[in-house]
C-alpha cells in the first residue's frame, strides 16, 4: 500500500518534471524533439550528415588525388575493385583485391583486354602515406594582383586506405584514369560549397529586401514587390549565360567556381525575400510588437529581439528547402558547360561526362556520382520538410 | 462592382510597369554579350571570304541604328514589339524573327503549360494527403515519389527513358513530329502525332515540377491544417475529404494559384537542356541555339520577352480570378 502511493508520487513528479521541460524549453529544444520524433527525416539527417563528412574528409579518404596528377594510367576506364574478405582461395581477415593486367596484341586484335588474375591477391593496407593535401589551401587567382591569396599549411599525406601496389579504385577509374571514387567525393565537396556561398549570397540579399519591404510596409514594400517579380519574371538560363558570357576561358577553376556561386546566390533570392516579407507583415501586427513599441522600443530593438527569433526557424527551414534547387542549378550550368568545367570536381561536371552512349552502354561505373547526387538531393528535401514540420507551432498537436 | 474595376485596372497597370521593367532587364542582358550584330554579321561575311575593315562595320552599325543611344534603341526596341509585334530580324540569319519562330513559341508554351498542369494534379493531393493523413509508409513513398523528379537530374531521366526505348522498342523517341508531319500544316493527325511524342517532355518537365509544387501546397496545407476553424468545422461533424477540401484546402491554395506565373518561368528553364537531348525543334532549343552558340541577340531577346510577357499576363489574369473569389486579396491590394 505504501509502496504503491510512493511509486505514484514518484510518477507525478516525473510527469511534472516532463511538463516543466516542456513548457521551459527553448524553441530550438522543441523543434529538435519533434524533429526526432519524424524517422524520415531522421534517416535523411544521418544519410546527409555521412555526406557532408565524406565531403569535408575527401582528401583523407581518397587514396588518390582527383586531379590529373593522380591518374592511374595502367587502369583507364577500369571497372570498380570491390575488396572481398573469402574467394575459393579462402577467407582472409585483411580485405583484398585481384591484381589485374591489360594487354593489347595481335591475339586480343588489338583492343584493350583486362584479365583478372584471381591467385595473386593485393591486401588493403590502411592508414597509409600517399599524396599529399593541405587541409588550409588557399590560393586564388582573383582578378586583380591585390586579391591574391596564397596559404598552405597543414599538410598531411595520409589515407584511410590503400595498396602497396598498383591502384584501388572502389568506383573504378575515368576515360583518362582518375579515380572516380575521390572524385566524387570531392565532387560532393564542391557541390556543398557552391550551394553553401550561393544559399548565404542569396540569404543576405533576401534577408535585406524582404525584411525592408516586410518592416516599412507601404510604398517601399510596393516597390521592392515589383522589383522582386521582375526578376522572377525573368528565366534564369538566359541570365546566366548572359552573365557566363562575361567569364573569359582564361579564368582559373578557382575564379569560375566563386563566379558561378555568386551568380547562383543573386538570382535565388526572391523566393526567399518573398517569404520574409510575408512572414514580418504577419508578425509585425502581432500584439507583442505593439506592446514593445508602446514601451518605446526602437525599431532596432524590435527587429532584433523580437521578430528576427520570430522567424529563425522559418529562416534556417528555407535555407534547407532552397539548398537542393543550388545544387541542382550548378549540375545544369555545368551540364551545358557554362558552369565548372573538368579538372573541377564538382558533381554537375562528373554527370556531364554520363550523357554519352559509350559510357551508358560499356562504363556503367560513371553513374556512380549521379546515384550520389540523387541522394544528396534527397536527403536535403527530406530534411527540409522534417525541419519545417518540426518548426511549425501547430504541428505540436498531432505529435 | 467599381471597386472591381479600379483593382483590375490597378493590376493592369502594375502588369504593363512589370513588363516594361523586363524588357529592360531583357534588353540590358542582351547588351551585355559581348560584341554586336554588326560586328557578328559582318565576321559571317569575313568568314565567306570578304575582306572587312572596321568602316564597314561602323556602316553597318550605322544602317541597323546601333550608333544611337541605349535608352532610344531600348524605346524603340519594346514600341516596335509592343505596337507592332515586330521583333525585327535575326542577327545571323537575317530572317524576320516572327517567320524563324513560326509556331514554335507556342509548342514551348504548351509542352510547358501541360507539364505545369500535371505538377499540380499530382502535386494537390499528394500534398493534402501528406500534410494530413497519419499513415506514415503512404505518406513518406509518395513523398520519396515525387521528391524523385527534382533529384534525378532531368537530362538523365531523358537519356535513360530514350536508351529504354531504343532498345525496346527500336523507336528514340526523340523530336516532335514523325517525318511525315515534319512541314505539314497543322491538323488533327499532326496534333495526335505531336502528342505520341511530346508526352516525354511533358512527363520529364511534369515530374521535376512536382516536386516543388509538392512542398508548396504541403507547406500552406500544414499552416491552416491546425486553425481553430478547421477543428471547428470538425466538430461540427464534416470529415474525411470533405472537410480537407472544403476548409483549408481553399485557403491553401489561393498563393499556389498567386505564383503559377512563376511556376511556368521555372518549368520553361528546364525545357532547353531537354530539348537539346531529345532534339526538339521547338523555342527551348532555339533559345539555346541563339545564346550558346551563335550569339543571337535579337532572336533570344525575342524569345526571353514573349515568355515574360506570357508570365506577366497569366500573373495578371490569375491575380484577377483570386480577387474574384477572394475578397480578402482585393481589400488587400486597394491598401
Amino acid at each position: 500500500m505504501m509502496s504503491a502511493t510512493t511509486a505514484n508520487s514518484k510518477d507525478l513528479a516525473k510527469a511534472a518534471k516532463l511538463k516543466e521541460e516542456y513548457f521551459t524549453a527553448s524553441q530550438g529544444q522543441l523543434i529538435w524533439a519533434r524533429f526526432k520524433g519524424n524517422r524520415s527525416a531522421m534517416i535523411a539527417l544521418w544519410a546527409l550528415i555521412i555526406m557532408i563528412s565524406m565531403g569535408i574528409f575527401a582528401p583523407f579518404l581518397s587514396p588518390y588525388d582527383p586531379t590529373i596528377a593522380g591518374r592511374d594510367s595502367e587502369y583507364e576506364n577500369g571497372a570498380p575493385q570491390i575488396p572481398k574478405f573469402w574467394d575459393e582461395n579462402g577467407f582472409s581477415v585483411r580485405p583484398f583485391i585481384y591484381t589485374s593486367t591489360r594487354e593489347r596484341s595481335i591475339q586480343t586484335n588489338f583492343r584493350w583486354v583486362t584479365t583478372i588474375d584471381r591467385e595473386e591477391r593485393r591486401y588493403v593496407e590502411f592508414f597509409v602515406e600517399g599524396w599529399e593535401y593541405s587541409l588550409i589551401d588557399i590560393a586564388w587567382d582573383l582578378p586583380g594582383d591585390l586579391l591574391d591569396v596564397n596559404v598552405k599549411t597543414l599538410t598531411f599525406d595520409t589515407h584511410l586506405f590503400g595498396v602497396a601496389k598498383g591502384g584501388i579504385h572502389l568506383f573504378g577509374t575515368d576515360s583518362s584514369g582518375k579515380d572516380i571514387f575521390g572524385r566524387t567525393l570531392h565532387a560532393i565537396w564542391t557541390s556543398l560549397a557552391v550551394g553553401t556561398l550561393g544559399v548565404l549570397i542569396s540569404f543576405v540579399l533576401a534577408l535585406i529586401i524582404g525584411g525592408a519591404a516586410g518592416y516599412f510596409g507601404g510604398w517601399i514594400d510596393s516597390s521592392l514587390q515589383m522589383l522582386t517579380d521582375a526578376i522572377r519574371t525573368v528565366p534564369p538560363i538566359p541570365l546566366f549565360m548572359a552573365l557566363a558570357a562575361f567569364m573569359p576561358d582564361s579564368w582559373s577553376s578557382e575564379t569560375r567556381f566563386f563566379f558561378i556561386s555568386i551568380i547562383l546566390g543573386l538570382i535565388g533570392w526572391p523566393t526567399l525575400a518573398r517569404r520574409i516579407r510575408t512572414h514580418l507583415l504577419t508578425e509585425r501586427s502581432q500584439e507583442y510588437v505593439l506592446a514593445a513599441e508602446l514601451c518605446g522600443a526602437s525599431s532596432g530593438h524590435v527587429i532584433r529581439k523580437h521578430l528576427l527569433p520570430s522567424f529563425t526557424s522559418y529562416i534556417i527551414v528555407d535555407l534547407m528547402i532552397s539548398f537542393p534547387y543550388m545544387v541542382r542549378s550548378e549540375t545544369a550550368l555545368s551540364f551545358i558547360g557554362l558552369g565548372l568545367k573538368d579538372p573541377v570536381n564538382s558533381l554537375g561536371s562528373m554527370m556531364q561526362n554520363v550523357s554519352q552512349a559509350d559510357v551508358l552502354l560499356n562504363y556503367q561505373w560513371y553513374f556512380i556520382p549521379v546515384v550520389f547526387f540523387v541522394a544528396l538531393v534527397l536527403a536535403f528535401v527530406f530534411v527540409g520538410d522534417g525541419l519545417r514540420d518540426a518548426a511549425d507551432p501547430y504541428s505540436s498537436v498531432k505529435k | 462592382m467599381g471597386r472591381f474595376l479600379q483593382f483590375t485596372l490597378m493590376r493592369a497597370v502594375m502588369a504593363i510597369f512589370t513588363l516594361l521593367t523586363v524588357s529592360l532587364i531583357v534588353f540590358t542582358l542582351m547588351e551585355l554579350v559581348p560584341g554586336s550584330c554588326a560586328e557578328r554579321y559582318l565576321a559571317f561575311k569575313n568568314t565567306q571570304g570578304a575582306q572587312i575593315s572596321i568602316d564597314d562595320i561602323q556602316a553597318e552599325e550605322r544602317r541597323l541604328g546601333l550608333d544611337r543611344p541605349f535608352a532610344v534603341r531600348w524605346v524603340s526596341w519594346v514600341s516596335n514589339v509592343m505596337f507592332r509585334g515586330e521583333f525585327g530580324d535575326s542577327c545571323i540569319l537575317r530572317l524576320d524573327i516572327n517567320q524563324l519562330l513560326g509556331d514554335k513559341f507556342w509548342i514551348s508554351l504548351m509542352i510547358c503549360l501541360a507539364a505545369l498542369i500535371a505538377a499540380y494534379l499530382i502535386a494537390i493531393p499528394v500534398g493534402i494527403i501528406s500534410a494530413s493523413s497519419k499513415n506514415a509508409f503512404a505518406n513518406n513513398s509518395l513523398r520519396f515519389v515525387s521528391y524523385l523528379g527534382l533529384a534525378l537530374p532531368n537530362f538523365l531521366l531523358a537519356l535513360i527513358i530514350m536508351l529504354i526505348s531504343t532498345v525496346f522498342f527500336g523507336d528514340s523517341l526523340t523530336g516532335l513530329f514523325s517525318k511525315e508531319y515534319r512541314d505539314a500544316a497543322w491538323s488533327m493527325a499532326k496534333f495526335w502525332d505531336f502528342l505520341s511524342r511530346a508526352w516525354l517532355p511533358i512527363f520529364i518537365l511534369g515530374w521535376s515540377a512536382t516536386a516543388f509544387a509538392l512542398q508548396t501546397v504541403r507547406a500552406l496545407m500544414l499552416d491552416e491544417n491546425g486553425k481553430l476553424y478547421v477543428t471547428a468545422a470538425s466538430a461540427r461533424g464534416i470529415g474525411g475529404w470533405t472537410l480537407l477540401w472544403r476548409y483549408p484546402a481553399r485557403h491553401a491554395l489561393g498563393p499556389v494559384i498567386n505564383s503559377l506565373g512563376f511556376d511556368l518561368n521555372r518549368i520553361f528553364n528546364e525545357l532547353p537542356i531537354i530539348a537539346l537531348i531529345l532534339t526538339l525543334t521547338e523555342a527551348g532549343a532555339l533559345l539555346i541555339e541563339a545564346l550558346a552558340r551563335s550569339n543571337d541577340q535579337q532572336l533570344a531577346g525575342a524569345i526571353i520577352f514573349l515568355l515574360t510577357a506570357t508570365i506577366v499576363v497569366l500573373n495578371f489574369v490569375t491575380d484577377i480570378l483570386l480577387a474574384l473569389m477572394d475578397p480578402r486579396v482585393r481589400r488587400g491590394m486597394m491598401g
